[in-house]
């Protein structure tokens, strides 16, 4: 009861400050919700980039992540045996149609991995199931990279997310937690093939994820309102500045740029590639975990007051 | 037929009358407020004015909430009520992350207010919701079905609420609005919100 207690408590703080912090989407059992985006993230990069440089196990890694990420949304919900009802509203709603997708991706990413993975198995990987899977594991995949960043946009109550470059951003965290998940997989195998491309593909993405980053801060600080540049303040100088800077900036940028210059220059060990690959991916998840957490209700006694 | 009400903010005394009631009527659990009062200090010293911003939902026509649903559980009564079903409703919260004016709450856990346990009042009132839910204001739907007013507008002591069909030009909340130019929060979201305000 002492736990009910101080969140309600803390509540009566929040519901009279003019800026209200939002609770509910990374706090808590909300931390499961940024974990399941996280994961559903990573794997659709994963399968991208593991179609695009042909690895079984990228596909079978980025499945697995998929049905976790999955696991971890129901872990979410409050009440999740009524999952079944979250695909009735795919014409509006953008977690509907990310449920959808996900759906999509795990029946077709099975259809498509058992004859790749078990030749000798129920059918072929040139069979109409195999085939069928393929392109449902496509569509899947689309829908799992765009979406997330459009349920953060449509969030019209919070004004930091509600930026059209956060769709941008959120494709962007996808592909670089794909290249992140295939120098795992990669390492794991002892598999040095293509590193060098895979590397310029992470240097890539990165400078493109952090302009877009450095871009809504920017945007959400010069011409965001109050509670948009409040958020700005929370992610640099406030209550989740410490995720920002030893999660994203050093544990997401610094180090994994650190190990890739040394892959440019030189031989890069198995160890440094999958460290590489965990430190990129832990980067993104602050990444995410930081912003949501930033993130602040849009007031109302201002626009009474400035009537 | 549009239910809507008018909040005159000139009438306004700031009494909690109208969160009150509402917790009375609907028997709302700790953390979730159908209605609240916020108060704002307007002008500096010696020209000071406290102002009182009842809020609630806003019911709007075209309401962020209902299309950020993802099962369907946020939906539009014919005659203009945004409601929840709470058995359609998986507890994703998008909908309180698409609401402008902040007035959707989870009721997460059972919950009392007092340290020796449930009142009555409260095992008959707040047991009565299911938990892991969303809630949010209905304009008290049963009571207008019957014919009554919402608590808030009944209990509150200046009449500083009226409610009444918006799309009735002879109404007393169409005349108002007019008369007054009365204004919505927030109408940049172009949600098109049910409850107007009067400038004091």
């Amino acid at each position: 009861m002492s736990d009910s207690r101080a969140k309600y408590q803390q509540m009566l703080i929040d519901l009279r400050s003019d800026l209200r912090p939002q609770r509910d989407w990374g706090e808590g059992r909300g931390v499961l919700l940024v974990v399941g985006h996280f994961f559903v993230g990573v794997a659709a990069g994963g399968w991208l980039m593991s179609l695009i440089f042909a690895s079984h196990n990228g596909l079978l890694l980025s499945y697995l992540l998929a049905a976790l990420g999955g696991v971890v949304h129901l872990g979410f919900l409050g009440h999740p045996g009524r999952y079944w009802r979250m695909m009735r509203r795919v014409k509006t709603s953008w977690v509907s149609r990310g449920f959808a997708g996900i759906t999509l991706f795990l029946v077709g990413g099975f259809l498509y991995l058992v004859p790749l993975l078990a030749p000798t198995g129920l059918w072929r990987i040139d069979s109409v199931p195999a085939m069928l899977g393929y392109g449902m594991a496509a569509v899947g995949m689309v829908v799992m990279i765009g979406y997330m960043g459009f349920v953060y946009t449509a969030s019209r109550a919070i004004p930091f997310w509600n930026s059209p470059l956060h769709p941008a951003l959120y494709v962007g965290y996808a592909l670089r937690g794909g290249v992140a998940a295939l120098l795992v997989t990669r390492a794991l195998e002892g598999n040095l093939d293509q590193v060098n491309q895979l590397l310029a593909l992470w240097i890539g993405v990165t400078v493109a994820v952090t302009l877009f980053f450095l871009l809504e801060i920017y945007g959400a600080q010069t011409s965001g309102n109050a509670a948009a540049r409040r958020s700005v303040h929370e992610l640099l100088a406030g209550r989740v500045s410490a995720y920002f800077y030893g999660g994203i900036l050093l544990l997401g940028i610094a180090l994994p740029a650190f190990l890739v210059w040394n892959g440019m220059t030189g031989p890069l060990s198995l160890g440094a590639m999958a460290l590489l690959g965990v430190a990129s991916a832990a980067g993104d998840f602050f990444m995410k975990y930081s912003t949501i957490r930033a993130g602040v209700h849009l007031p109302l006694l201002t626009r009474v007051g400035a009537r | 037929m549009r239910y809507g009400m008018v909040i005159d903010l000139k009438r306004c005394i700031g009494c909690y009358g109208c969160q009150l009631s509402c917790k009375a009527e609907n028997g709302t659990p700790p953390g979730v407020f159908f209605a609240r009062v916020l108060k704002q200090e307007e002008g500096t010293y010696p020209t000071v004015n406290m102002l009182f911003l009842p809020v609630l939902c806003n019911h709007c026509e075209d309401p962020a909430c209902v299309d950020a649903c993802p099962t369907g559980a946020s939906f539009i009564w014919e005659d203009g009520i945004v409601d929840i079903d709470p058995d359609k409703c998986v507890g994703c919260r998008s909908c309180m992350m698409a609401c402008p004016y902040g007035n959707r709450y989870i009721n997460d856990k059972p919950q009392h207010y007092y340290a020796q346990g449930q009142t009555a009042f409260e095992r008959l009132r707040t047991g009565r919701h299911q938990t892991e839910v969303v809630m949010k204001c209905n304009f008290c739907r049963d009571r207008v079905k019957a014919g009554e007013d919402p608590a808030c507008v009944a209990n509150c002591p200046t009449s500083a609420r009226i409610f009444g069909d918006l799309e009735d030009s002879s109404s007393i909340v169409s005349r108002l609005i007019k008369e007054r130019a009365g204004f919505t929060l927030h109408p940049e979201m172009a949600t098109r919100p049910c409850v107007y305000y009067l400038p004091t």
